[in-house]
């Protein structure tokens, strides 16, 4: 078993910290307190190949595999969770998807512009009655006159609002659940479809969250992602590469978290020395350093199985579960360590203590990896 | 071979004084060398003159004067043949160079075609047991490395303001006009243009110096650093980080690449102490640094420290000063 | 433009006071478990290269010298970059050379590459700083020579290049073929590899030539004349005094002490 990464992959490791480091750090703050959608760095992301890593040349990728996407997200995620989150969601949320579903046409069509940084994409699942029963979604989407009428409302949209390409499930068949689903490619010109609510959330502000609101919204034919009736697939294969995105987005929160903890104790001095001389710190940043190790093993091996193919749902919620789990509880810590320091925004740590919530809830609440990860060990019920 | 010669540059048509710290430098190592040191005077126009009588005066006997047009600024290609002639006619065992802008392209360039044993940018310059001896800043400025020199002839490069100038020393000198051959068709670089870079007052020569480094943030903050500098008389440079990113001129670099100052008072602001930039200001009296991170490498040489936002303290420092001089 | 660009990989200049060590053995910085990078300067000189290549075409070829293994990742962010292929030298000796060495070897190493238009290096090694290596190199391959130059432009066919000065800059008019050193500008940071490029750069052809084998570059008949007798770091004695407080206590402070120091 070799746990070293090989000269690319610590390569590309290093070309983003150090790109994350210059053009992501400087502004992070200031993305988080007057928040606004990073275009330059995204569009400097995207001249970096940041946006498309797993899509094929062919296709204007750099074809990595999924080991190298989890070592890009950490390092965005490192130094902003919000832009990561943009970028996660176009690479294994947009791409990846239409990758593993979509016709040649719709590669070609789709796959340059989004790698290239042209468009941005979003997914479309979420609506108001349908959070983690993703698969009772209401959207309807009809034939009529050789076309897909789309009516509906998605919420929690990631990208929504810059988005002009958006992956729609819709429901097309007369049965409920995960069988009666379709998945739909569905620019933002096409009519009817259109932005609603812009939501104000409580971290990862730079990236936006949007209600996206489909009134008749006519998709041709051949728009259709994947078969018909198997949205429910392209949906649940799609979330297990979404899952392992987000353990490493944590993954950059937690280290976050860790490096400004060790810094700081360095530094801060009471009682006529600094405060990593005494143990509570020493044990805190321990526990830190090895949950977060743990976490990072875990994502790793989701990557691994996936890029051969293998099963992985289960590990990528395991992955998902803990890495989440570790930033929440490793944030809170840190913001707790800083002590009054924590609590103030011109530290770093509260905004990762409220970027890292998030993590515990998308693409997946922590209540929903446990169902999965149960089902995988006991069997459906 | 005997003697020392010393490559004196006249090329903006007056002595340049890292040419007179040559002269120190040349003092130190007239032991075993043989006693004579001389100057090679290089350079173009009535200047000369004034440049030899300058040399006479700080003890330098002979000099040998050589006048030509293409011996001007920058014109390293013109100076090294120049340069070469002289020195294979009066065949010294020891040249030292200046290592200026000129100089550091002269004398590695001299030494190939002398096979001459090569030393750059040497800080000290001696002699131990007979040998010559010098030492060089290595590893940014965090190491000092002494080289014996084995062999002669020998090139030596002295870094500019690693000497002092030394007391006047006049002796009644000779100067004798060497004529050289330059074919200005077989030059292949030729000087267009010398632009002279709107600089602060001599940053080298400055008793004091405010650095500012990217901790500044932006040009903007060498405004606040230029009030200070005013308020105490003193001249505005900056680490690499800023002349890099175009903030201010690139001749307000600070450093082994940039310029190395030794003053009374150097006040670092915003600047972390990468090595290359310590390199460049060790030789200063005392040392204040004022960042944010108290982690930051420039408080380890800093004899001073202040540890917070420069935008609160240079302010503060300002109308200090300004109290104190009122008062 | 047919460009080689000489890359020397060094132990991270910017690495932490308590990781610095000078071996007693060798004379030089203990590389071991360090972690290395190309050096400063020669980055800048490689963007310098691909820019050149970017405007008129033409080939890079990145040189390094070094014992092999430990170059394998300046090659490959070379290559990375955009330089289109690379000659390692590989040198047993480990980093003992001086300068007049290495050029000597870097010489034969050219030469053998063949022809060439323009070669660039940094102006000076982030460790050993000689600024030799450029000058020599011009010497023995009977090129033209510019050092720590910052800027390159060809216009009508001619080389122009901006040479950093004590005074300011010069611009120069350079014949090829030529050697120049070049030192970092605004307009020289080196590029961040494009992820793709970081891929496709496993392709690219890289030549290992044992440095034995290069012709001229016997070390034991030409010794330079210069030996190294020892590398010390110097004391330091002064601590740093922490002025204590907020900005105005601070700022008290400092003045009280300036003036005891008669600078105020």
């Amino acid at each position: 078993m070799d746990f070293e990464l090989n000269e690319e992959h610590r390569l590309i490791q290093a070309t983003v910290r150090e790109f994350a480091a210059k053009e992501i750090l400087p502004v992070a703050a200031e993305l988080d307190h007057n928040p606004r959608y990073p275009a330059e760095i995204i569009a400097s992301a995207a001249a970096l190949g940041l946006l498309g890593l797993t899509v094929p040349e062919e296709y204007g990728g750099a074809g990595l595999d999924g080991l190298a996407n989890v070592l890009v997200q950490e390092e965005l995620a490192r130094a902003s969770a919000g832009v990561q989150a943009i970028v996660t969601v176009q690479n294994s949320l947009v791409c990846d998807p239409i990758l593993r579903f979509g016709t040649a046409e719709q590669k070609r069509r789709y796959l340059p512009r989004l790698v290239g940084g042209e468009w941005l994409g979003c997914y479309c699942l979420t609506e108001p009655a349908a959070g983690s029963d993703a698969m009772s979604l209401r959207t309807r989407a009809e034939r009529r006159n050789g076309e897909w009428v789309l009516t509906g409302q998605k919420i929690f949209v990631t990208n929504g609002l810059e988005a002009q390409l958006c992956i729609v499930y819709a429901r097309t068949e007369p049965v409920p659940g995960a069988r009666g689903i379709s998945a739909f490619l569905v620019e933002k010109s096409f009519p009817g479809i259109s932005v609603g609510k812009v939501e104000k959330k409580l971290g990862i502000k730079c990236s936006s969250t949007v209600e996206i609101v489909l009134a008749d919204c006519r998709v041709p034919a051949e728009n259709l992602l994947g078969a018909r009736g198997r949205g429910g697939p392209v949906a649940l294969a799609t979330l297990d590469g979404g899952r392992i995105g987000i353990a490493a987005q944590a993954l950059g929160i937690a280290r976050a978290a860790l490096e400004e903890c060790v810094a700081y104790a360095s530094l801060r001095e009471q009682f006529g020395q600094p405060i990593k001389e005494f143990q509570a710190i020493q044990w805190a940043v321990a526990d830190m350093a090895t949950r977060i190790d743990a976490a990072r093993l875990l994502t790793y091996r989701a990557a691994w199985l996936r890029d051969r193919g293998e099963r992985c749902t289960a590990e990528a919620a395991m992955a998902k579960l803990v890495a989440s789990e570790t930033a929440m509880w490793a944030a809170h810590r840190a913001v707790q360590l800083f002590g009054g320091y924590g609590y103030i925004q011109e530290y770093p740590v509260e905004r990762f203590f409220r970027d890292a919530k998030i993590t515990e809830i998308y693409e997946g609440t922590s209540e929903v990896q446990r169902l999965v990860i149960s089902r995988h060990i006991l069997g459906r019920r | 071979m005997t003697g020392i010669c010393i490559i004196a540059g006249a090329l903006d048509g007056k002595l340049s004084r890292s040419s007179l710290e040559l002269i120190g430098g040349a003092r130190m190592l007239q032991g075993p060398v043989g006693q004579e040191v001389a100057a090679v005077l290089l350079g173009h126009g009535p200047g000369l003159a004034e440049a030899a009588a300058d040399l006479h005066r700080h003890g330098v006997g002979r000099v040998y004067r050589c006048d030509h047009p293409l011996l001007t600024a920058g014109q390293t290609d013109a100076v090294l043949v120049a340069g070469e002639q002289v020195v294979r006619r009066t065949g010294p065992e020891v040249v030292l160079i200046a290592a200026d802008t000129v100089g550091r392209e002269l004398a590695p360039r001299l030494a190939y075609r002398l096979r001459a044993a090569l030393a750059t940018e040497c800080v000290e310059l001696g002699v131990e047991d007979g040998a010559i001896v010098v030492r060089r800043q290595v590893y940014g400025g965090r190491a000092l490395a002494t080289l014996v020199v084995r062999t002669r002839p020998a090139v030596l490069s002295v870094k500019p303001h690693a000497l002092d100038v030394p007391q006047p020393a006049p002796v009644a000198g000779t100067v004798e006009d060497v004529s050289v051959a330059i074919d200005v068709g077989a030059l292949p670089t030729r000087v267009r243009e010398v632009l002279r870079e709107q600089a602060e007052l001599g940053l080298e020569d400055a008793q004091i110096v405010i650095g500012g480094g990217r901790g500044l943030g932006g040009p903007e903050g060498f405004a606040l650093l230029a009030e200070l500098a005013k308020q105490l008389g003193g001249a505005v440079g900056a680490s690499r980080p800023p002349t890099d990113a175009g903030w201010v001129p690139v001749n307000w670099q600070i450093g082994q690449t940039g310029k190395t100052i030794r003053p009374a008072l150097y006040i670092a602001v915003g600047i972390s102490g990468a090595t290359q930039h310590i390199a460049g200001v060790t030789g200063s009296r005392t040392i204040v640094a004022i960042n944010r991170d108290p982690e930051a490498p420039i408080f380890s040489i800093a004899h001073l420290g202040i540890v917070g936002d420069y935008r609160e303290v240079v302010p503060a420092l300002i109308a200090k000063v300004k109290e104190l001089k009122g008062a | 433009m047919e460009i080689i660009v000489c890359l020397k990989q060094v132990v991270d200049p910017e690495l932490p006071a308590r990781d610095f060590a000078i071996d007693p053995a060798t004379r030089r910085q203990v590389r071991e478990g360090r972690p290395l990078v190309i050096s400063t300067y020669d980055e800048n000189a490689l963007e310098v290269a691909l820019q050149l290549k970017d405007r008129v075409g033409g080939k890079v070829t990145a040189l390094t010298l070094g014992p092999q293994g430990v170059a394998g990742d300046a090659i490959r962010l070379a290559l990375a970059m955009g330089a289109d292929e690379a000659v390692a030298v590989d040198d047993p000796h480990g980093v003992g050379l001086l300068g007049v060495e290495k050029a000597r070897v870097l010489t034969a190493a050219i030469r053998r590459i063949g022809r060439f238009d323009l070669v660039l290096c940094g102006c000076e090694s982030a460790d050993w700083v000689e600024r030799v290596v450029g000058p020599l190199l011009a010497e023995a391959l009977a090129a033209a020579c510019v050092t720590f130059v910052s800027r390159i432009e060809l216009r009508n066919g001619a080389l122009l290049v901006r040479r950093m000065a004590d005074e300011g800059f010069h611009q120069l008019e350079v014949r090829l073929p030529a050697v120049l050193s070049v030192t970092s500008d605004e307009t020289n940071r080196p590029r961040l590899p494009k992820v793709k490029d970081i891929m496709t750069a496993r392709r690219k052809p890289v030549q290992v030539w044992p440095m034995a084998d290069l012709s001229g570059t016997s070390l034991d008949g030409d010794a330079p004349g210069v030996e190294v007798r020892d590398v010390a770091l110097p004391e330091r004695t002064a601590r740093c005094e922490f002025l204590p407080g907020d900005a105005a206590a601070q700022v008290a402070a400092l003045t009280q002490r300036l003036r005891d120091l008669k600078l105020l």
